[in-house]
């Protein structure tokens, strides 16, 4: 039984590729019209949808399972003074309005996301002397965003993360002890710094400008030389 | 160190075959979304997941339906990530914009036009079906849908295409 007129041009709209070995259009020439008709709406549509395609720029790719990877601990808890605690809550709620939700994960202040997200990310820790290239520094660090020069030390990765519901440049400079983290984050406004100390890690959320910045080394690194440096490094955007 | 996992042979593996689909990446990336720069974001981190997860995929010949379907999962999390935040019409103008970038046919400028303001459930299987020239089978698949569903999708997004060209004629 051949398709009527309906059948075959619904056919014809799902996918104009649809072949009844020419049962219908042998006897409905309107039929095949309307064929040639959708055949050449379907080429105009496939130019219509090949749009420019800007130059491959490969990410910054990660040594899989590299031994030479500094694994965080993975129950590492925040200390900081009681007093510090309740300030720093209190400032990140009244200043910043705080939402700390990350991957459906609400964390109870900016200090427990941002050092879970040192866990979710370990293969950033690694110790190397390759630096990333300058296109890869300017696309996670947007001239909007800010800029932050080479003189902070050896730029090892550079990933956009989600810190607190922003895109914020995540950076690894290469300490004396180890690979340093550094975070930009130039939506969160501090009015005081936040200190982030651990089993492993020494670190801090610094108020700088109308933004902050995390840096976390390992617990032997000497952080102030590494604050003057990334701090004399950085200009916030416009 | 994992020998297995970083040999010279797996970053040739996947340079290889993320060079060879990485237009369709952009392309899919940048029609999900309707803009050129979000697309650019879920391409690169469509790309480090795939690269982290390369010992899945374990023949090449499927390469391009498993590359597409991280790109539709990226996507899918970077709206979800910006589900709460307001939408900027600045922005979205100049998303646009970009996206609907100059063409000297105008019968193909128009119908970019039509395709951008498309329901997004009728412009991803066009895509697929008509750009990536997948079956009606395999866009079921990879948008999990059955055929009927897709089937109607696509009639339906040809309709209102060919509307669109016959009212500017």
């Amino acid at each position: 039984m051949t398709m009527n007129c309906e059948q075959y041009r619904q056919a014809i709209m799902e996918d104009p590729s649809f072949d009844d070995s020419g049962a219908h259009l042998s006897s409905c020439t309107s039929c095949e019209a309307f064929r040639v008709e959708i055949e050449s709406l379907d080429r105009k549509i496939g130019k219509a949808l090949a749009i420019e395609v800007p130059e491959l720029v490969m990410p910054e790719l990660p040594a899989v399972e590299s031994d030479n990877v500094v694994v965080l601990p993975v129950k590492r808890r925040v200390k900081a003074p009681a007093w510090f605690a309740i300030a720093a809550t209190v400032v990140l709620a009244a200043m910043i309005g705080v939402r700390m939700i990350g991957n459906d994960i609400e964390y109870a202040s900016l200090a427990d996301e941002i050092v879970a997200h040192l866990d979710h990310e370990p293969y950033a820790l690694r110790v190397t002397d390759d630096p990333i290239s300058d296109r890869r520094l300017r696309s996670v660090v947007p001239a909007d965003v800010a800029e932050f020069n080479r003189s902070a030390g050896l730029i090892t990765y550079a990933q956009s993360c989600w810190i607190n519901g922003h895109k914020v440049p995540h950076l690894v400079i290469q300490g004396a002890h180890g690979p340093v983290t550094v975070l930009l984050l130039p939506d969160e406004k501090l009015l005081e710094a936040v200190p982030l100390t651990g089993e492993n890690i020494n670190g801090v959320i610094l108020p700088v400008g109308d933004g902050s910045i995390a840096i976390i080394g390992v617990r032997e690194e000497r952080l102030d030389s590494i604050q003057k440096q990334v701090v004399s490094s950085l200009t916030w955007g416009v | 160190m994992n020998s297995s996992s970083t040999t010279p042979e797996r970053r040739q593996r996947f340079d290889s075959i993320v060079g060879a689909f990485y237009p369709d990446m952009f392309r899919y990336a940048a029609w999900l979304a309707r803009d050129r720069t979000i697309a650019e974001d879920v391409v690169q981190e469509a790309m480090l997941r795939a690269w982290k997860s390369l010992d899945a995929l374990r023949e090449d010949a499927a390469a391009k339906q498993w590359l597409l379907t991280i790109v539709r999962r990226e996507n899918a999390r970077y709206f979800e990530r910006k589900r709460l935040e307001t939408v900027d019409i600045d922005n979205l103008t100049a998303a646009q914009s970009a996206m609907l970038a100059e063409q000297p046919d105008d019968e193909v400028q128009e119908l970019r036009k039509a395709i951008y303001e498309l329901d997004d459930d009728y412009r991803e299987p066009l895509i697929l079906q008509v750009l990536m020239g997948y079956s009606t089978n395999e866009i079921a698949e990879i948008m999990g849908l059955k055929q009927g569903a897709v089937l109607t999708r696509l009639h339906r997004a040809r309709l209102k295409l060919k509307e669109s060209v016959d009212n500017e004629a």
